[in-house]
């Protein structure tokens, strides 16, 4: 939850207090984005954080030009209906701050929904994300105790289903693309922790494993407004699995 | 998690733009409902994008939400793919921010910003779970109040109403919840006691059921009388008084996904000097009332922080009249640039349009500017009271031509009253004129070719306006004068639009309808009308069916000359303007004879008795 009262630390003109970089410093932010804010679009998300950074008093640096803008790169977009408690973002900063002053002026504008967790000086890129895991979780009166046991081996053999590219859909093995995948009953609901392709080479949304739930499994065979579903991406990974920051 | 908000999460993942109903903005109010006396549903009847771009809620939001025992929340009209689903799992419409059902709340407001919107009204109302008129309604249910500009006509939709708010509403709407706490925490409350006390103790509220309407054999009005000798006879509209001290939202629900309006709103004055003889607006929020550049220059500034908005649209009827209007942006291009913000001016008069204010407002961006002569021909524009001439519409275009520009946006109006043959031609010839001076003026610009676009709607006689004796031009007409427009537009720089006619003749009859159009509106909502406002959803021919279903002939309430002295629907409401101003203004209409603005001559509309401080008419003394 953010912490209470720090609304004094905000203040959108107390950039022009702050003496000017030598030259402009990226930043990264980790960041959640839960509840409500699972439907907000990528898109949607880009034009929020511009006014938010805006609020905030974080001295961005800006692009020269006729239309100036800040310089705001995340490292993946969200897909819509999933929560995360591991977004990041970089950002291009032209005064003197520090990562402490940075989580708590954005915090202080922002909602216990979408908060920073960390700042920090990155030394990756985010090119270098390779996996993402997931955690899902699903509730329905047709779950059994042994659901579990069925939904594990799901991609423990080939798995054919219709992906979409950006260009054309096709026919591909979605089991190429599940790095992990692990099921558990729990409290009359299964969680499933799964790490899955992520990045710009190979990436699976995993709206295709809630698809494949339905096509192979009577889960959501009943009325949809009893059975329910929640995915959280939890963490990124790069090629050798040591997570990413 | 509530069971509803689970309810919730499993529909907004079936339907598009799940955006739209998520909710859970930066500055949204959320409170403990156990320290609330009046929860009050505010509800826009059309899409979230259109809903969060209305000022006037943001406005009445935050009026309500500063007392410490009210809960104001949003509702918005779910699209149609929510809907099927709503109706498929029998989920009855929510509150934005708490996602309780509506018809548990002590209030639903409507607010109604144009009359198309009245199928939305009623399909909420349905999709509530609450019944439609208000006489059907018991206690269990929430009171039903509506206001907005079509509340100054409120007599098609008074039967579906409990009260109406009449005029402006920051102080109005606090003084009704208040009342309602009062009186139930005196346990005098009954609806029926509170609609009474309402009527009679609070300025500006119009109870439609506490007046009794007889009509003539020939279908016109015979009288209005309320029912109790203590209610007034006539609703006089509410005014803020001093627009300095007029309650202003300092945080703002900042929407996640891309509203019609995506900016700060900075209301700079009511009212309009002008007197534009087809205007509503121009009439019904006299009169006019200025903010000064200072306070306006700190609420833009307060706003900009908390919002971190990229611009800001200075907002009022015609921005160019405001006498502040150089101070304000000097003032505000102290700070705004320093913090990539740029101001824009959503309407520009063409007389009053100079580079010096082109050059200062982020208009200059786009390539585009748009104008609004009215009318093709001088002597029609004389009859409607639009004081510009060509010349001004010629070198406003040039300032725009010298700055680089190469599109100009014109608006139009057709079917105005006296309009002749030679004035329709002269709608596309105004356009040709402003091709010819793109290629006379020796600045533009060399790289791209001009480009007038053109827009043409439908008169609509509307009530409180000097032309709401005038008939409407029939369906058949309005469509002919549209193709006669258009085949005389023969130059491929030059493109023409023109407004559906269909709708502006259903439009007409709402605008001016009575209290009998209820029962083509209810048949309306039992027949699934909604979204009438969208094209796709329009279909005339059904709504001719209801209305004749409902016992109405459309020509009576569009096509009819209506003469001075019979008693209008609208009669119950007093806007403060005088019908013996509007009956001269009609007159002169007819002699071609223009009014000057406010500014220039007070013409002794009568809005003055209302009061009001930094206006520009002449103070009375009320005894």
């Amino acid at each position: 939850m953010l912490p209470e009262n720090h609304k004094e630390l905000s203040g959108c003109y107390s950039k022009f207090e702050r003496p000017y970089l030598e030259s402009p410093e990226i930043f990264r932010i980790k960041f959640s984005k839960t509840g409500n804010l699972q439907y907000i679009s990528h898109l949607d998300l880009q034009r929020t954080f511009h006014r938010v950074l805006v609020r905030a008093g974080i001295p961005m640096w800006y692009t020269k030009g006729f239309n100036p803008h800040a310089k705001l790169v995340f490292a993946l977009p969200l897909p819509i209906g999933c929560e995360s408690m591991c977004e990041l973002a970089d950002l291009k900063i032209e005064r003197e701050i520090t990562e402490d002053e940075i989580k708590a002026q954005l915090n202080a504008q922002l909602t216990d929904e979408m908060y920073i967790l960390d700042v920090y000086r990155p030394n990756t890129k985010f090119a270098d994300i390779m996996y993402a895991e997931y955690r899902i979780i699903i509730s329905s009166p047709n779950i059994k105790p042994d659901t579990a046991e069925i939904v594990s081996k799901l991609f423990s053999s080939p798995f054919y289903m219709m992906k979409k590219t950006k260009s054309e859909e096709k026919e591909v093995n979605i089991s190429d693309f599940v790095k992990s995948f692990e099921a558990f009953f729990k409290d009359g609901a299964i969680e499933i922790k799964t790490i899955l392709s992520a990045g710009s080479t190979a990436n699976l949304n995993p709206e295709y494993v809630i698809a494949a739930l339905k096509d192979r499994t009577d889960i959501f065979g009943c009325d949809a407004l009893k059975c329910s579903y929640n995915i959280m991406r939890t963490r990124f990974y790069d090629r050798d699995m040591l997570e990413f920051r | 998690m509530s069971e509803n908000e689970r309810i919730l999460n499993a529909l907004i993942k079936q339907v598009s733009k799940p955006g739209r109903y998520c909710g859970g903005e930066f500055g949204q109010i959320i409170k403990d409902k156990s320290q609330i006396k009046a929860r009050f549903a505010f509800a826009f009847p059309d899409t979230y994008e259109i809903g969060m771009s209305n000022l006037g809620i943001r406005i009445l939001y935050d009026c309500l939400n500063k007392e410490n025992d009210i809960w104001c929340e949003r509702v918005y009209a779910p699209w149609t793919d929510m809907q099927e689903k709503m109706e498929e799992y029998n989920v009855p419409l929510w509150a934005h921010e708490s996602k309780d059902e509506v018809r548990t709340f002590d209030f639903l407001g409507f607010t109604l910003q144009y009359e198309m919107c009245y199928t939305n009204v009623l399909n909420m109302l349905r999709l509530s779970g609450i019944p439609l008129y208000a006489a059907e309604r018991g206690e269990e249910f929430p009171l039903i109040i509506g206001g907005g500009p079509c509340a100054y006509n409120p007599e098609p939709v008074a039967d579906f109403f409990d009260l109406f708010n009449i005029g402006e509403g920051e102080e109005m709407l606090v003084e009704i919840v208040r009342l309602y706490i009062k009186m139930k925490a005196e346990n005098r409350y009954t609806k029926a006691d509170f609609l009474h006390e309402a009527a009679r103790t609070i300025p500006g509220v119009y109870v439609p059921s506490l007046y009794d309407v007889t009509y003539n054999g020939d279908g016109t009005i015979k009288a209005y009388t309320p029912v109790f000798d203590d209610i007034p006879v006539k609703v006089e509209k509410r005014i803020i008084k001093d627009m300095d001290k007029a309650e202003f939202p300092k945080q703002v629900i900042m929407p996640y996904t891309e509203v019609v309006h995506d900016r700060i709103m900075l209301e700079v004055f009511r009212g309009c000097i002008r007197g534009c003889r087809f205007c509503q607006a121009g009439i019904i929020y006299r009169p006019v009332r200025e903010k000064t550049p200072d306070v306006l220059n700190n609420q833009a500034k307060c706003l900009f922080e908390n919002t971190g908005y990229e611009e800001i649209s200075l907002s009022s009827l015609s921005i160019s009249d405001y006498s502040g209007l150089a101070e304000l942006t000097d003032k505000l291009l102290e700070w705004t640039p320093d913090n990539m913000v740029s101001l824009s001016l959503p309407s520009l008069r063409v007389d009053s349009f100079t580079k010096e204010l082109m050059d200062k407002v982020a208009t200059v961006r786009s390539s585009s500017l748009t104008f609004a002569p009215e009318a093709g021909t001088q002597r029609l524009r004389d009859v409607i009271n639009k004081n510009v001439d060509e010349d001004d519409l010629l070198r406003a275009v040039n300032v725009a031509f010298d700055a680089g520009k190469t599109q100009v946006k014109l608006y139009f109006m057709q079917g105005l009253p006296t309009e002749t043959e030679e004035d329709l031609k002269g709608i596309p010839a105004l356009a040709k004129k402003v091709i010819e001076s793109f290629y006379a003026n020796p600045n533009r610009s060399r790289s791209r070719s001009p480009q007038v676009t053109f827009s043409v709607s439908c008169f609509i006689p509307k009530p409180f306006t000097p032309f709401q004796w005038e008939p409407q031009d029939s369906l058949e007409m309005l469509e002919e004068k549209q193709t006669f427009i258009g085949e005389c537009v023969n130059d491929r720089k030059i493109k023409y639009q023109h407004h559906d006619a269909k709708t502006c003749r259903i439009e007409a009859v709402l605008a001016k309808g009575d209290r009998r159009l209820s029962k083509a509106l209810e048949l309306a909502c039992n027949e699934g009308f909604r979204f009438d406002a969208w094209s796709e959803f329009f279909d005339y021919d059904k709504w001719i069916s209801v209305i004749e279903r409902a016992g109405l002939d459309p020509s009576f309430y569009a096509n009819r000359r209506i003469p001075y002295d019979e008693i209008l629907p609208w009669d119950i409401i007093d806007c403060g303007v005088t019908k013996e101003f509007l009956i001269r203004e009609n007159i002169k209409a007819h002699e071609g004879v223009v009014t000057p603005d406010c500014r220039t001559h007070c013409s002794g509309c009568g809005a003055n008795r209302l009061g009001g401080e930094r206006t520009c008419c002449p103070k009375i003394t009320k005894n």
